[in-house]
């Protein structure tokens, strides 16, 4: 602009001088001098239209960003690439149109840009940088391990003072007896059970029968438990396939487990932790309260829970016989007149307004499609789950005097003589002296899973497949129509074990016939 | 406790020259020996039998109680020092406030029109205003009050999605301002000097959402010499004026009392947050909102898994935040956030990452002893900050989040209770008196200029 302006003065002075005889010539002198000038202008003017049209109406902006950026040029730190908000309102890429991000090593260094030109002054002083600042993000954002590992080391340290502040001032050891055995959704429930029994603040003992013997794949999952004392203790007799004869098995296992207990005179709380059982770490807190024999309620999942209402109500257990439903009609009849929603089954105690026992919440499993019923249900069916009782280790013990008179002595109830599979509701003489947990039974501190693959169902060892496999059979029954597959030679055998379906439609190949497999409780109805 | 029992001892005998009801010397302590020599002729013999049992019971009980202090793990901890006493002062008598009756255009109509002024963030004028008509401090006697209240509702203005439009609170002021000095003379008298006004909006008296404009319109020109109470604190800032009181913002008190979990919960997340990052409605790339500190935040801990950070907001917020060790509280469009009122009634320690910020109360609560500061630079390394904090300033800082009357003083509770936020406004108040003689003017001199300020403001409302 100085430039243009030195050559109008010139101009005019050019001009005043040579006024009087060469107009003419001096007049396209002057004029001929007079372009270059004008033409300068202008493109001067164009570029700065182009600009402002390319860039939006804050150039001065970007003049000053220019300038600033210009002088810091050897920051080690700064890769500066400057995100300009000009590209907002034009929308186009501009040739300052970069991304701003500045990063910087470990260090806390990091003045930051301010290259906004609002820095407002005023009569306070102000520090305040008002305007775009840069995000400021470190070069490998990512968790480090190190800062991982304080940080759990704080909350172990915080979570240890809210027990020590908040928590039961009993810590009793916690016993947990568990039935096993080997099968496709093993692995599925006993990590479960592994891991929550690890996390338990008290000292837990373990105990753990297995039905069909000790085996390796069992073993391998006990290792993995951070237990005080952990004891895999086999039985010979394989796990039956029919519901009515697992659950005799099982409660047989857990005498013997129970008889451990006894004989090694450990102290503590048994707890019948199942492993298809989820247990809340709640459950473990209320057990501590129990003083000889205590109930909670059981939550059922899966199979047939949560179809319709429960239709149970209260039924009054007396000594194995049960009476007459009582309130069945109006029970049923505010059911239908509730909204439809979802209701959990619970199976455990009830009790009435003043907290005392008057009576138990049993599971009536509905009739599966296609299920032969006699019509009858025997009184057995009635039978609570042991997961619902919790007891004090001395209870079991075979010295008499510590015991009160309530609690039968471990021959009576554990050694029937008939016969019959015990009953751990057998262990007291009359329900008065149940104490029930959990909010008189209305919290839900453990939920019974109930879904398991089929008996006959093949999975691969560890659940993990071996890289050869030598055949591979499609399996039976999938979704999408099948097609008749020409072949040369019939179709090998399949080998048994080792490759398999996980899903339980094991090859039938082999067998001419198919066998249309009994309905089990136990069959997969969860989609 | 032998200082106890000294001056047990003492006060009776200071009080009274003549009868000091001490007594043999064989009992009296060795120390007290020379004392008693002074007042020998003036000594009469009293019922000392009683006074014996007196102290030895009083001995008695504080070994009880001391061992029975030393079994119990301390839950929580009293903040040590002046700053625990102040929070616990009792402002009635130590100061008078009058109340002006305002038109109901300048505080009822307004709630009138809309009742969500009651439950949101800024509701903090109008239950101040409700406190003060009912309280031991009013006084009906303009002439005896050491403080004036003015009762206008400036962020009442709603929108309809809920936020106040500060454009006519300038005005609104002013119109109050303007009633009140031309219908009493208490106005004129001081320009305002013990006057105070609730301002519980962003930038506070500034009058704007906006902190460019905010700070170029700065605090209202006729609220010069008042004090301000208002949520904005910034340190160096133009909205913040010199002797105002920040107060924390409304957080509605029965809902957060009504959300608690059992304290033996286990804690287990390690940091929490939950709100904007990136404001994309105003600032989609980012840098303008909270200064780049939330964006920041994201970028660097997004896949951390000690960091529980998102934009969702759960229905069991409050329930989260109680089973949480560190409560993000960083800036957004203006410093100040409801998180840190929900952070100390649930017991998360705030982290604050908001430069130059001033706290509510801070010369009440010592906010370093409480709460974790972070600068805004040094945001990318927060994991590192936080898990370099040792077990034990945790545990210190969650025992002293943990005392009740550090969370009865972030509550504008209803009804009012002893030390709530009300009684620590109060406080402040008080700690302010006796007033400076030279703000009261002479009659006739004026200090303040109605007419300063950006000209939409003059318009009469």
């Amino acid at each position: 602009m100085k430039k243009v302006t030195g050559s109008s003065h010139r101009l005019a002075r050019m001009r005043s001088k040579n006024r009087s005889g060469f107009n003419s010539e001096q007049a396209s002198e002057t004029s001929f001098r007079l372009m270059p000038v004008s033409h300068f202008r202008v493109f001067i003017q164009c570029m700065f239209c182009i600009g402002t049209l390319i860039l939006g109406f804050r150039l001065t902006t970007e003049s000053s960003f220019l300038k600033a950026s210009f002088q810091n040029p050897e920051d080690p730190f700064t890769r500066i690439s400057a995100r300009t908000d000009s590209s907002a309102s034009t929308g186009t890429e501009s040739q300052f149109d970069l991304q701003l991000r500045r990063e910087f090593a470990n260090g806390s260094k990091g003045s930051r840009l301010a290259y906004n030109g609002t820095i407002v002054h005023s009569s306070g002083g102000v520090r305040v940088d008002v305007g775009r600042h840069a995000i400021l993000i470190r070069p490998w954002p990512h968790p480090d391990p190190f800062e991982v590992l304080h940080a759990h080391h704080l909350i172990k340290r915080v979570q240890l003072e809210q027990r020590q502040l908040y928590g039961s001032k009993e810590s009793k050891p916690i016993i947990a007896i568990t039935t096993t055995f080997v099968r496709t959704f093993q692995a599925v429930h006993l990590t479960g059970l592994l891991h929550t029994l690890s996390v338990i603040p008290v000292p837990v003992t373990w105990i753990v029968m297995e039905a069909g013997g000790v085996t390796n794949e069992t073993a391998h999952f006990l290792s993995l438990a951070h237990v005080h004392r952990l004891l895999h203790l086999g039985f010979d007799i394989p796990m039956p396939a029919g519901l009515n004869e697992r659950s005799k098995l099982e409660a047989q296992m857990r005498v013997e487990g129970l008889r451990y207990v006894q004989k090694e005179k450990l102290e503590g709380v048994v707890v019948f932790a199942d492993e298809s059982n989820i247990h809340s770490l709640e459950f473990f807190t209320e057990a501590q309260k129990v003083d000889w024999v205590g109930a909670v309620s059981v939550g059922l999942l899966g199979f047939a829970g949560f179809e319709e209402s429960p239709q149970s109500g209260i039924v009054h257990v007396h000594d194995g016989r049960v009476e007459a439903r009582e309130n069945h009609i109006l029970f049923a009849a505010r059911q239908a007149a509730a909204a439809p929603r979802f209701e959990p089954q619970v199976q455990g105690p009830s009790c009435d307004s003043n907290g005392n026992l008057i009576g138990w919440h049993i599971f009536d499993p509905l009739p599966l499609e296609g299920e032969v019923h006699k019509g009858m249900r025997a009184a057995q069916n009635r039978r609570l789950e042991w997961a619902n009782f919790v007891l004090n280790a001395r209870a079991v013990w075979k010295t008499e005097g510590n015991q009160p008179e309530w609690i039968r002595s471990w021959d009576e109830w554990a050694n029937p003589e008939d016969g019959s599979t015990p009953d751990i509701k057998a262990i007291v003489r009359s329900d008065q002296w149940v104490k029930v947990l959990g909010n008189c039974g209305r919290k839900v501190l453990l939920w019974w899973l109930r879904a398991e693959a089929r008996a006959d169902s093949k999975h691969p060892n560890k659940w993990i497949l071996d890289e050869s496999l030598e055949i591979i059979v499609p399996a039976k029954s999938t979704p999408w129509p099948r097609r008749p597959v020409r072949r040369a030679a019939p179709p090998p055998p399949a080998p048994a074990g080792g490759t398999g379906t996980k899903h339980g439609a094991g090859s039938r190949v082999s067998s001419g016939k198919v066998r249309r497999p009994k309905r089990k409780q136990d069959q997969t109805n969860v989609s | 406790m032998v200082v106890g029992f000294l001056l047990l001892l003492l006060m009776p005998s200071s009080r009274s020259a003549t009868s000091i009801s001490v007594v043999d010397r064989n009992v009296v302590v060795g120390e007290m020996g020379d004392m008693l020599q002074l007042r020998k002729r003036r000594r009469r013999r009293r019922g000392h039998v009683s006074l014996l049992t007196c102290v030895v019971g009083f001995l008695f009980l504080c070994q009880v109680s001391r061992l029975a202090a030393a079994a119990v793990l301390h839950r929580h901890q009293r903040i040590s020092g002046s700053a625990g006493d102040v929070l616990e002062d009792n402002p009635v008598g130590r100061l008078k406030v009058f109340v002006y009756e305002l038109p109901s255009k300048y505080n009822k109509d307004w709630l009138e029109k809309d009742p969500r002024c009651l439950t949101h963030m800024f509701a903090a004028e109008e239950f101040v205003h409700d406190f003060l008509l009912t309280s031991p401090v009013r006084t009906h006697n303009p002439k005896e009050a050491d403080w004036f209240y003015t009762p206008v509702y400036t962020t009442c203005d709603l929108m309809p999605n809920g936020l106040p439009l500060p454009f006519k609170s300038p005005r609104i002021m002013r119109s109050a301002i303007s009633y009140i000095s031309t219908h009493w003379p208490y106005w004129n008298r001081t320009e305002g000097a013990d006057h105070f006004f609730v301002v519980p909006h962003d930038f506070g008296a500034c009058f704007h959402y906006q902190e460019e404009k905010a700070i170029e319109r700065g605090v209202l020109p006729l609220l010069k010499h008042a004090t301000l109470v208002q949520t904005f604190g910034q340190n160096h800032h133009v909205c913040l004026k010199e002797g105002s009181i920040v107060v924390p913002p409304y957080a509605p008190p029965e809902k957060m009392q009504s959300r608690f979990i059992p304290p033996n919960t286990p804690r287990s997340i390690f940091v929490y947050f939950r709100g904007l990052f990136y404001d994309v409605g105003n600032d989609p790339e980012g840098g303008y909102y909270a200064r780049g500190a939330r964006a920041a935040v994201w970028e660097n801990f997004k896949d951390n898994p000690l960091f529980d950070i998102s934009t969702q907001h759960p229905s069991t917020y409050y329930e989260d935040m109680q089973r949480a060790i560190f409560c993000l509280c960083p800036l957004g469009w203006a410093p100040w956030s409801p998180r840190l009122v929900e952070g100390v009634i649930f017991g998360c320690i705030p982290v604050i990452i908001a430069d130059d910020i001033v706290l509510p109360f801070a010369d009440a609560i010592p906010w370093e002893k409480i709460g974790v500061f972070v600068a805004e630079k040094d945001v990318p390394n927060l994991d590192k900050i936080l898990s370099s904090i040792s077990p034990e300033q945790v545990l210190e800082k969650q025992r002293l989040l943990a005392n009740p009357a550090m969370k009865q003083a972030m509550l504008f509770s209803q009804p009012a209770l002893p030390g709530d936020a009300f009684h620590q406004i109060l406080n402040g108040l008080a700690r302010k008196l006796p007033h400076d003689p030279h703000i009261y003017l002479e009659p006739g001199q004026m200090v303040l200029n109605w007419t300063e300020g950006p000209v939409g403001d003059l318009k009469p409302w």
